[in-house]
């Protein structure tokens, strides 16, 4: 028998292998909690999930995207083909042998390709370690495979050579199997049935599928305290991590030496998914400024604490703002892992961060972060006479202010706001007194009770009156109402103002106006942009208005959090760095003179940074600006000004 | 050690929602500091807000039933001899109630109990039996006093933090309806002890503010602790002591 006759029995050896390492880890997720998926769907999505949507993440690092192109295309194809090997015809015919070393050519590109990036030098978000031998591997799979076949399709008997060819192949080849326990081959494997078995196949389906989903309050444990407590499809989910590192990337509380690092904590997550479990084999970059944690752990064992796997201020670092997940190619849900723990913490230990305690006690005890009155909430518009929906029963637009609405910076932009519908004859109103806070900051901080019931006396309150939209400026209630309140029986049309005003103005009740001359970068807001897609409505709205628009490195869905969501500021975990000032670097950099905002924690945090910097003016105040110099320039020309019907909507200030 | 936090229906000063006082939850977190059996008790007509105490950190609270208005006292008093805790922790006062702030003296004095208020923290005494105690003090001044249990101690807010409210422990804990027997004899707040008047602002005065002078001369002449006002009298006998007290008060007009 000829070396080349047994490539086919070392590539099955390779999946029998594969096989039984595969089983040996996969048979942990059997322990986390049952999930409903739907299998079907899944498995036929599968090939568009992976070619379509994994791509479409992928290909945002065109190096990392050809490379993985070749070398998994490469190795699929050379290892199928040697199989093919033993039928009888085939064996023999030296144009599929051929085709066979063909196949292993490409791998072998591929494994270069891995290589080389690997290899002086690896860049700092990729990982080590085991991931080091890769390309290794794959060089000697691909080589031999090469030599076998190459050797045998070009009819030249030279055993030796072909026979070292065998053992190169086979020694890589196996290798790369003993990798799917527990080194980067794992992703292929786990990563194929946590595309199919997503908890969120609504992200593939062109939903944003963002919503957390409401916890069972009467369950017999609330939230996740071990590994076993995530559901097996969120192990799986685990597994598929890469180490690619692009969530460390782009988290925010990484780039301000916060402890938290997405990519370490989704392996810290997954290296206790095992029953005895400890962190030592991780090689990627650390948390930084790491809390130091005894680092063993266990499918029943608890993660957090410093006794455990994962510090609590990781934890506690998180601005939920989901920039990990839309960075992860492999589609990990880092944020739900997050909340699930935080749940844990705070519902069953009462384990929160002192500030943030007192935050959730005041939301028990006045419906409200602060501990302040609701009826205070509208005092930001005094003079401007709001008239409240329980005088007026029904309106057309209930404007929801937010729990901005009690602080002065942001009280200029509510009143620019109402300013603005009031000239456009908008009929609104506010809920005055009736209006709880929305519940954003409980549910990120994990405080699932208070949420729920917030969410339950809002829809309540909701539920009473008649108007057709909701309109906000906060795109955490914005986000809350529209995504989360549905599981609580409030479907409700949400609008954020940005795309409110933008249709006031194609719809001519506003008149556009002109800032000319305005430089301004646009910074989104996680919870408009990522959350809800919404990333068009506020630039066409700067364009409309005459702005001159500059982009800062990091916009649109891929923009960088200004650090004030998921509780962050007032959990407080210590950095080396503000993520506000890091953001506001990065307006500068584009050397616009205005920061535009549509948040109002975006302009809380913005709006806190010293020193010389942008402007930070959110769009409705933009807007008003231009609408004024379009009033201006119209009565300079008195015929037009007496035509137009705007001033008798004029509030009376 | 048998420790009981007395607890109250509270209300939130802005919301005016049924909560539990923060120094109350944070006499539980004293209390736990202190190890051995905690439980609570709490006399009201309805457990909202008082239940919360099992999200502190309460493991057990029982609630006595009373009717709207009732002075919860002689209630309180019957309970406590019956349990015979060594320690009894409580606030200063309610909130959003009636505010007397009399309950823990009455109780204590009810029960033959001794008080030592505004602990800001408590760890057991080099005698056993004994606690010792850190006591809050104007302008931020401390004062280790040593007591023979059982007695009452009253928490400052100084005191530290309570523990962050858990819905699973709130959840978990028992809250035992109580029938208690008002001991016969017990002082009954008269009605009509209390009379409601609706709250004025009033200036506050500061003693000694001058008008004249720069801001900062007059928030120094207004914040600056007076030294004429008394005397340090020191290795006195104790009745010498009592009668230079006594003296004084009269002098004040207090005693007659």
């Amino acid at each position: 028998m000829t070396p080349a006759a047994l490539l086919p029995y070392v590539v099955l050896a390779m999946l029998a292998l594969a096989a039984l390492q595969a089983w040996r880890r996969f048979r942990h997720w059997r322990a986390g909690r049952p999930a409903l998926v739907d299998w079907a769907r899944g498995l036929v999505a599968l090939p568009k999930r992976y070619l379509v949507d994994v791509h479409h993440v992928v290909a945002r690092d065109a190096y990392a995207s050809r490379m993985h192109m070749v070398v998994a295309g490469g190795l699929l194809a050379a290892s199928a083909l040697s199989v093919l090997t033993a039928v009888p015809p085939l064996g023999q015919s030296r144009i599929w042998l051929g085709l066979v070393a063909l196949a292993f050519a490409v791998t072998l590109a591929g494994a270069l390709l891995v290589g080389a990036r690997r290899y002086p030098q690896r860049p700092r978000r990729l990982s080590g370690g085991r991931f080091q031998i890769l390309p290794i591997l794959l060089l000697a799979y691909a080589l031999g495979g090469l030599l076998t076949a190459g050797l045998a399709a070009a009819g030249a008997s030279l055993p030796p050579l072909s026979a070292l060819g065998l053992l190169l192949a086979a020694a890589g080849g196996l290798g790369l199997a003993w990798q799917v326990r527990a080194g980067p081959m794992r992703h292929a494997l786990a990563g194929a049935i946590h595309l199919a078995a997503h908890p969120r196949p609504g992200r593939f389906e062109g939903e944003r599928a963002s919503a957390l989903r409401p916890l069972d309050l009467d369950a017999p444990k609330l939230g996740v305290e071990t590994p076993a407590d995530l559901a097996w499809n969120q192990l799986a989910g685990l597994d598929a991590c890469i180490q690619c590192g692009r969530c460390e990337t782009a988290c925010p509380a990484f780039a301000a030496g916060q402890p938290l690092n997405p990519k370490r904590l989704i392996q810290d997550l997954a290296a206790a998914i095992a029953p005895e479990a400890d962190n030592r084999h991780y090689a990627g970059s650390p948390y930084p400024e790491a809390r130091p944690v005894a680092g063993i752990g266990g499918l029943t064992r608890p993660v957090i604490g410093a006794d455990a796997m994962i510090h609590p201020d990781t934890l506690w670092s998180c601005t939920t703002c989901r920039a990990c997940v839309e960075e992860c190619p492999m589609m990990i849900e880092h944020v739900d892992a997050i909340v699930g723990l935080r749940r844990f913490q705070t519902l069953e230990l009462g384990a929160v961060p002192m500030k943030a305690a007192e935050t959730l006690g005041e939301l028990r005890g006045a419906d409200e972060p602060g501990g302040r009155a609701l009826a205070a909430r509208t005092d930001f518009a005094a003079g401007l006479d709001l008239p409240r929906l329980a005088d007026t029963g029904t309106c057309d637009v209930l404007l929801w202010l937010g729990e901005g609405a009690y602080d002065l910076r942001y009280g200029r932009t509510l009143r620019a706001l109402v300013t603005l519908l009031r000239r456009a004859g908008v009929d609104f109103a506010v809920l005055g007194a009736e209006e709880r806070d929305c519940g954003d900051t409980a549910r990120r901080l994990g405080d699932e009770a208070t949420f729920q019931r917030l969410a339950r006396d809002n829809v309540a309150t909701l539920t009473r009156y008649r108007f057709a939209r909701i309109l906000t400026a906060d795109p955490h209630a914005l986000h809350a109402l529209r995504n989360e309140y549905p599981a609580f029986g409030g479907t409700f049309d949400v609008v954020h103002h940005t795309a409110f005003l933008l249709e006031l103005i194609e719809a001519g009740r506003l008149p556009a106006g002109s800032v000319a001359g305005l430089s301004v970068a646009y910074h989104d807001p996680c919870y408009l942009g990522r959350y809800n897609g919404e990333v068009e409505a506020p630039r066409a709205l700067l364009d409309r208005i005459g702005a001159e628009r500059r982009e800062m490195a990091r916009s649109g869905r891929r923009s960088m959090c200004c650090g004030g969501g998921g509780g962050a500021p007032i959990s407080d975990i210590a950095g080396e760095r503000r993520i506000p000032d890091i953001r506001m670097g990065q307006a500068k950099d584009t050397g616009a003179g205005i920061v535009a905002v549509a948040c109002p924690t975006c302009t809380a945090m913005l709006e806190g940074v010293t020193g010389e910097r942008p402007d930070v003016r959110d769009i409705a105040e933009l807007v008003l600006q231009a609408v004024d110099a379009g009033a201006q320039a119209a009565s300079a020309r008195p015929p037009v000004a007496a035509a137009m019907p705007m001033s008798a909507l004029e509030p009376a200030e | 050690m048998k420790i009981t936090v007395l607890l109250s229906p509270g209300l939130h000063p802005l919301s005016g929602k049924p909560v539990l006082p923060r120094l109350e939850a944070q006499a539980i977190a004293l209390g736990k500091s202190l190890g051995g059996v905690l439980s609570g008790l709490a006399a009201a007509s309805c457990p909202d807000g008082v239940a919360d105490a099992l999200g502190h950190g309460l493991a057990q609270l029982d609630l006595i039933a009373t009717t709207e208005g009732e002075d919860p006292m002689p209630l309180l008093a019957a309970a406590l001899a019956e349990d015979g805790p060594k320690l009894v922790l409580a606030g200063r006062r309610s909130q959003g109630g009636e505010e007397s702030g009399l309950v823990p003296y009455a109780l204590a004095k009810a029960l033959g109990l001794g008080v030592v208020a505004d602990a800001v923290a408590i760890e057991p005494g080099t005698e056993p039996g004994t606690l010792s105690i850190l006591q809050a003090l104007p302008k931020g001044a401390r004062r280790r006093v040593v007591a023979r249990l059982p007695m009452v101690v009253t928490v400052h807010p100084a005191a530290p933090p309570a523990l962050p409210y858990a819905y699973g422990a709130a959840r978990r804990g028992t809250l035992r309806a109580r029938r208690v027997q008002a001991a016969p004899g017990a002082p009954d707040a008269a009605p009509g002890l209390f009379e409601e008047r609706a709250y004025r602002k009033r200036p506050k005065l500061m003693r000694g503010a001058g008008t004249g002078g720069s801001a900062a001369e007059r928030l120094r002449a207004a914040t600056e602790a007076g030294g004429a006002g008394g005397r340090v009298l020191t290795d006195l006998s104790p009745e010498q002591a009592a009668r230079t007290i006594l003296d004084h008060l009269a002098g004040l007009g207090i005693l007659r």
